[in-house]
């Protein structure tokens, strides 16, 4: 029996066989017996009051069982900050797109074709589509009763502006007459697509007692559980979500997207219904990542200390709530990035707009506040002719240092990281690169950090007749290997091999609580449950094994293979299947180890810092990570290519290698997405690029060749075996350390993304001479 | 709901423009690559297919008697990447075909679909005006070639009449020279926003024979015969190449989309001529 742990492998994905050839079953793989096909039909307007609705021919049509318009829903709100969102539009319509009327058909095509014969009669109000329309005075309101809405924080809104949030440490007045250099300048970031590879979808069935079970792509069947049966105003009781295999989620699929009209559809039939949306549906009535106007003050001291710092935020949220308080709340609480800066103040102010809502999407607020304070550091850097790489060094947090806003860190792995991506780079020896004839190349460099914990999880560990255990934990794997990865935690801590440990299906009737798969949290918070409740069931063996070897409890051990044993005896010894039968038969009863438990570090210290409008008041634990990338410039055309990356993260201990090396690499690729190439483009109300035709995603050949993951190993003090969060991390500076590779590259500083060709080129034209 | 009532196999050129004239709602399908995502978004709706799967005249690339190839309208994308005889001048052409979206679609598509379908954002057109390349069209009365400079006529409009397809790609016999395709796209397989196709030769005399065209940037390659010949007579200089650009930048009409804008392309244009006329000045130079 091998003794080797399975801590730190890189173990393939338990799904990888039936991935690869092609047998996981999607929501989209799914069929009940009867089951009936939705369709939705959108609104054409960015902003009206519905009058009326005339479904009679859609009723009417071929295949036809069901028409629900707003009017067949109760007047219950959803939103996992502010209740502001009927599951269907009610009354009015906010965006282009918002599902006004859901059909059920016999057929796919049916249901389509009958969503076209539905007439809605609108009266127009004035479209509000930019941040600048919703704070003008007299503004058209987007939600005229945002003042009786529920909020589960202490929301500061009012008009059209959905949340204000202030975070502000020591004395900023103090921190400009220290300052002997100040630098300020605006940024803007676009709305991104997640494009997951599979678009939403839904499948409901009502049972014969009346219960609904629901099958969905999602991150998360507790929340869907929770917003589904608020927005129906169902007893949470009535509804059982499950989860089949999903196909990536980046963000998009953590709060509901069409679970509730498809619920509503299959309670109104009694049929099973499955919805699935088009990839153009998807990126017109799910979510996107916030566009940000973003102004950062900075001010410093000649030797590059950094003193002072101003961050103000606009964020435009869209129609609804949705994630974005937290969004706008976190990305605050990033933007004095891992340093010292003693004297700090960010405020933020939240928007609705008529426009498509915005949500979590991977970073959730950190890319866009990065991309502003990292490359304004090498503008500090340049002007103040110090090394980027050094003037970061210099004010990095350390041991004793706190976050901004007073929280402690656990463990700090920034400097490793930076010296990493430094030393793997030849940072030192850039100036010498080689550029080819009509290509300029540079180096850029950035740095950053992480959450990993936050709210509820749980896990339950069952010990079998067998010996072999099943592992119950909630968590959504969504792709990224979580299921992997807790089992692989839960068989190391009892010592047995991973073909002994399976892994339950969330299901929100039989798993334990999970808030859900987003904030990088499953590794840290799901597998420190997974670690204690397998230490629950080992406690549990060695009472069964005192009684039965007559020997006290303390002197038992764990031994590979699923054995306990006398220490120090090797021939004193029982396999876990002779516990367990005498568990289930005999004595004490079936053994279960449970764990539970809320992250509870407050995110502000009251002593330190000062903070208003806060949407989450406990997070914490911090990855770290740097990142360096070498980019061309095409001088004729302006097009940026990312030649090689060095990405690096402190992941506290890697789980699993391959899984952390794979998380760093596919974050690059989409934040390459982001700084290059991604941008959501509305042509005034209506989406200008719904589909993967004129919304482009970076392919293999724009990901260059050499992206080297690197991992160090900073372990945390309460992680499963040390590990912290790595979903994120790698996306977060990415169009940073771009920006300030073209800059090293041209000269050009580029404030707005994406930094397509054209704004490249006129950037390098205009710094010409006679430009 | 999809219309679809009947797939027809006609084994020559002629029985399928017969079949194509059986109505409004019969189309011709050749790859598939845009035909079929067409009708999985709902943009055409046909009653009746005539794949040219078995047209056994359309496949394949045959060299001409006089020293020219005649590329049938079914050849892959693929195979045209691929193709060695695709040299000198008509080099351009091979550029362009491994340009055309990704290996998936360069595995399906054919040139003749491309070709037929006009679409201006599509690679083959300029590298085709470029090459000075002949379309032949079949249909029930005969066969006729068009210049591929007088074939593309507007957005998705071609000299194709009712009932005709496109049976072939003719290029004249190879001679010296260099050809060459740039493009600029946001992503590899994108289409272009900008896309420079040059075809020079190098005639028995020793002057040079030049076709540039512009693509992305217009409802058909922008093509001007004064550019070539600018070019031509300024030896393929910068002088000449920047005027020749500048030409083609004023002749272009193109839109402001998602790729870019429209001011961009006219800037970049002049700017991709001129870097494409180097590069093909240096590779002349090379040919000794």
């Amino acid at each position: 029996m091998s003794v080797e742990s399975l801590i730190g492998r890189s173990l393939p994905r338990l799904e990888v066989r039936e991935k690869l050839t092609g047998r996981a079953q999607y929501t989209a793989d799914l069929y009940r017996p009867g089951m009936l096909h939705g369709a939705l039909v959108g609104s054409p307007h960015a902003h009206a009051r519905i009058v009326s609705y005339d479904v009679r021919a859609a009723r009417a049509a071929p295949g036809v069982r069901c028409v629900l318009t707003g009017d067949d829903f109760g007047d219950h709100r959803m939103g996992a900050f502010i209740k502001d969102e009927h599951a269907i539009a009610k009354g009015k319509v906010r965006y282009v797109g918002e599902p006004v009327v859901a059909i059920a058909a016999e057929t796919e095509e049916q249901a389509r074709a009958a969503a076209l014969l539905v007439e809605v009669r609108y009266e127009e109000l004035p479209a509000i589509l930019t941040p600048e329309d919703a704070l003008a005075p007299g503004a058209a309101l987007v939600h005229e009763d945002l003042a009786s809405y529920f909020k589960v924080f202490e929301a500061v809104c009012g008009g059209n502006v959905c949340s204000r949030t202030e975070l502000a440490e020591g004395d900023l007045a103090q921190g400009w007459r220290e300052s002997d250099l100040v630098v300020e300048s605006e940024y803007r970031t676009p709305a991104q697509a997640h494009v997951s590879l599979e678009p939403c979808g839904a499948l409901a069935e009502v049972d014969p007692a009346g219960r609904v079970t629901l099958w969905s792509a999602n991150q998360s069947v507790f929340r869907i559980q929770a917003s589904v049966c608020e927005s129906l105003g169902l007893p949470m009781s009535r509804l059982r979500c499950l989860t089949p295999r999903v196909g990536a989620g980046f963000g998009n699929k953590m709060e509901a997207h069409i679970q509730p009209i498809v619920v509503q559809l299959a309670l109104a039939t009694g049929r099973p219904v499955k919805l699935i949306l088009s990839r153009e549906e998807d990126f017109e009535i799910v979510r996107t990542r916030h566009p940000f106007q973003i102004r950062v003050k900075t001010g410093v001291r000649n030797d590059g200390t950094f003193v002072a710092r101003e961050v103000e935020v606009v964020a435009d949220g869209g129609a609804y709530a949705d994630d974005s308080p937290g969004v706008l709340g976190y990305s605050l609480l990033m933007a004095r990035g891992p340093y010292r800066i003693p004297h700090t103040r960010c405020r933020g102010t939240l928007v609705y707009t008529n426009k498509l809502r915005a949500g979590a999407f991977r970073g959730f607020g950190n890319p866009q506040v990065s991309f502003a304070t990292e490359t304004q550091i090498d503008e500090i850097a340049a002007r103040l002719g110090i090394d980027p790489v050094e003037i970061r060094r210099k004010n990095a947090l350390g041991t004793d240092d706190r976050w901004f806003c007073g929280q402690r860190l656990g463990s700090i792995g920034l400097a490793e990281c930076i010296a990493v991506a430094e030393r793997e780079s030849g940072w030192a020896d850039r100036a010498k690169l080689a550029s080819a004839p009509g290509k300029r190349r540079g180096l850029g460099f950035a740095c950053t950090a992480h959450i990993s914990g936050l709210l509820g999880t749980g896990a339950i560990v069952r010990l079998l007749e067998d010996g072999s255990v099943v592992l119950n934990t909630g968590a959504v794997d969504i792709g990224q290997g979580s299921d992997t990865v807790l089992t692989q935690i839960c068989a190391d801590a009892l010592k047995i091999p991973l073909d002994r440990v399976s892994i339950a299906s969330p299901d929100t009737d039989g798993s334990p609580y999970n808030w859900g798969t987003t904030a990088s949290r499953v590794t840290y918070t799901t597998g420190r449950a997974v670690f204690a409740a397998a230490r629950e069931v080992e406690r549990q063996i060695k009472t069964h094994a005192a009684e039965l070897l007559e020997c006290a409890e303390s002197d038992l051990e764990l031994r590979p293979g699923g054995v306990v044993g006398i220490k120090g005896v090797p021939g004193k010894e029982l396999p876990f299947v002779a516990i367990s039968a005498r568990a289930h038969w005999r004595k004490g009863g079936p053994i279960i180890g449970t764990n539970s438990w809320v992250f509870d570090q407050p995110t502000f210290d009251p002593k330190r810092a000062v903070a208003i409008g806060l949407p989450f008041p406990q997070i914490g634990v911090y990855s770290f990570g740097a990142l360096c990338v070498e980019v061309e410039v095409d001088e004729i055309t302006g097009k940026v290519d990312a030649r090689r990356a060095w990405t690096v993260a402190d992941v506290g201990r890697a789980i699993n290698r391959a899984s952390v090396e794979g998380q760093l690499e596919g974050a690059f690729a989409q934040g390459l997405g982001f700084a290059l190439v991604e941008e959501v483009v509305w042509d005034g109300p209506r989406l200008a690029n719904p589909t993967l035709m004129d919304y482009k995603v970076p392919t293999t050949l724009e990901v260059p060749y050499e992206l080297h993951a690197h991992i160090v190993e900073s372990p945390d003090p309460d992680g499963p075996f040390g590990a912290k969060g790595v979903g994120e991390i790698g996306i977060n500076v990415v169009a940073a350390a771009v920006a300030n590779a073209v800059a090293a590259a041209t000269g050009v500083r580029l404030r707005q993304l994406p930094m397509t060709p054209e704004r490249v080129l006129r950037g390098v034209l205009a710094s010409q001479p006679g430009g | 709901m999809s219309a679809l009532k009947q797939v027809h196999f006609p084994k020559t050129p002629e029985e399928a423009a017969r079949l194509l004239a059986r109505g409004d709602g019969v189309r011709c399908l050749a790859g598939g690559a845009s035909l079929v995502a067409m009708m999985n978004l709902d943009l055409v709706d046909p009653d009746e297919l005539v794949s040219l799967a078995e047209v056994a005249e359309l496949k394949g690339i045959a060299s001409l008697p006089d020293g020219g190839l005649r590329i049938g309208a079914m050849t892959r994308h693929r195979e045209l990447e691929t193709e060695a005889r695709l040299a000198g001048p008509f080099a351009v052409l091979r550029e362009a075909a491994g340009k055309v979206a990704n290996p998936p679609v360069r595995n399906m598509g054919t040139i003749g679909g491309v070709v037929a379908l006009a679409d201006p954002a599509a690679d083959y057109p300029s590298a085709l005006v470029a090459a000075d390349a002949v379309i032949e069209l079949a249909s029930e009365r005969g066969r006729r070639r068009v210049p591929a400079r007088e074939f593309f006529v507007g957005l998705y409009a071609t000299a194709l009449a009712p009932a005709e397809i496109v049976s072939a790609i003719l290029l004249p016999p190879a001679a010296a020279g260099v050809g060459l395709y740039d493009k600029l796209a946001r992503v590899a397989g994108d289409h272009a926003i900008v896309s420079v196709a040059l075809a020079v030769t190098r005639r028995p005399r020793g002057d040079l024979g030049v076709g540039l065209a512009i693509g992305g940037c217009g409802l058909t390659p922008v093509h001007r015969a004064e550019a070539d010949v600018l070019l031509a007579a300024g030896a393929l200089g910068d002088a000449a190449a920047r005027r020749a650009g500048e030409l083609l930048a004023a002749a272009a009409d193109p839109l402001n989309d998602v790729r870019a804008s429209a001011d961009y392309r006219r800037l970049a244009i002049p700017r991709m001529v001129t870097r494409a006329v180097a590069r093909a000045r240096e590779e002349l130079g090379r040919l000794g």
